[in-house]
């Protein structure tokens, strides 16, 4: 089981590399490094996306509640979640940043 | 990006895009303003009266914030707030560019709120007094590290607005684009205009599907990021600068408190 796993894996990961040997690269570029970037960029947004919906998630649900509690303070309690949310979700952007540096620049390749 | 989408329907010869249209909005934003206050009544009628709407916004959200001396800083706050909303919506308009899906444009906007807030904390407070702050109120031996500390987080702030801004409107941009063009209208419609009987079944389905759900879900989407982005830009402003003109008083009360 383990061993099969880790042939897949293995087999995932050589992919690109095969890929990569038919086209032409330039001269002195390390050839494997586009399609693992494209690789990186997709996993990194993958795992940032979903960390940032579980805290995005977090902070949304005790807003909530705070609004159910003191509906008087519902409109400084949504200004300050939006502030939070904004702050929580620019780490998810800088990964697109990365993620889009990595598809469209790839300054080392 | 430039692949996918058609380019804007007007450009300069030499001049970036992203330039053009700030210009564009520069003087679309100025010949409004000018129109609006051209014969200014007591009781508004028409554009005055919307722009009256608009300004009061910004001065009760100023007032949540900063307190009634704060409305002071109407003019950065406001032209920044109008400035980018206007070029987040000008993205979404066929044939024209946002110009805040460029980095350039962001980072302009940023390097300003940065040097302003800088600016009017050293002005409220004197720049000695203003430095000392950086510190913190920690014990002596802790202040050089809390001020390397402070500057970086300083430093981070302008980085931050910058790229939020960015990636949110493009990473909405790349989404729209990706969806509507390369999946609706490239890949699933040509799919149906290729002859093939599966083809017209799923390809033309589908297509509409995409069409349907890129205009009455992600346009509306794109629309309320725009507005968010824009009130975040100027609320992330209004906190540093009530971060820079305040934190005498905070800091004196907290000794207060101590002793």
């Amino acid at each position: 089981m383990r061993r099969s796993l880790m042939l897949a894996a293995m087999a995932v990961l050589a992919f690109p590399g095969l890929a990569a040997a038919q086209a032409p690269a330039p001269a002195g570029a390390a050839e494997w490094i586009g399609p693992f970037a494209i690789l990186a960029a997709g996993f990194a947004l993958a795992f940032a996306a979903g960390l940032c919906a579980l805290g995005q998630g977090r902070a949304v649900a005790s807003a909530v509640d705070a609004m159910a509690r003191q509906p008087g303070a519902a409109a400084r309690i949504q200004t300050a979640m939006i502030i939070g949310l904004a702050l929580i979700e620019s780490l998810a952007i800088y990964v697109l940043v990365v993620a889009m540096i990595l598809l469209f620049v790839q300054p080392i390749g | 990006m430039n692949v996918i989408e058609h380019p804007p329907i007007f450009r300069l010869p030499d001049v970036p895009d992203h330039v053009t249209y700030t210009w564009l909005i520069m003087i679309g934003l100025t010949v409004v303003a000018f129109l609006a206050t051209r014969r200014v009544a007591l009781v508004p009628t028409g554009l005055q009266n919307f722009f009256e709407v608009v300004i009061e916004q910004f001065f009760q959200i100023i007032d949540d914030v900063l307190g009634p001396e704060g409305r002071r800083f109407l003019p950065l706050i406001a032209t920044l707030g109008i400035f980018i909303l206007v070029g987040n919506l000008l993205g979404l308009v066929p044939g024209m560019n946002g110009p805040t899906t460029n980095l350039n444009t962001t980072a302009a906007c940023a390097v300003v709120v940065f040097l302003s807030y800088h600016w009017i904390g050293v002005r409220k407070q004197g720049a000695l007094t203003y430095l000392k702050h950086f510190t913190g109120p920690v014990p002596l031996a802790l202040k050089p590290l809390m001020f390397v500390i402070e500057i970086i987080s300083h430093l981070a702030r302008p980085l931050s607005l910058t790229l939020r801004l960015f990636g949110n409107m493009v990473g909405g941009h790349i989404l729209l684009a990706i969806i509507f063009f390369l999946m609706g209208l490239d890949g699933l419609l040509g799919w149906a205009l290729s002859g093939s009987a599966i083809g017209v079944v799923v390809g033309g389905i589908g297509g509409v599907v995409m069409m349907v759900f890129t205009i009455g879900f992600l346009y509306p989407l794109k629309i309320l990021v725009s507005l968010l982005q824009a009130f975040i830009f100027v609320m992330l402003t209004m906190l540093y600068i009530s971060g820079a003109v305040e934190e005498s008083e905070h800091h004196a009360e907290h000794h207060a408190d101590h002793h």
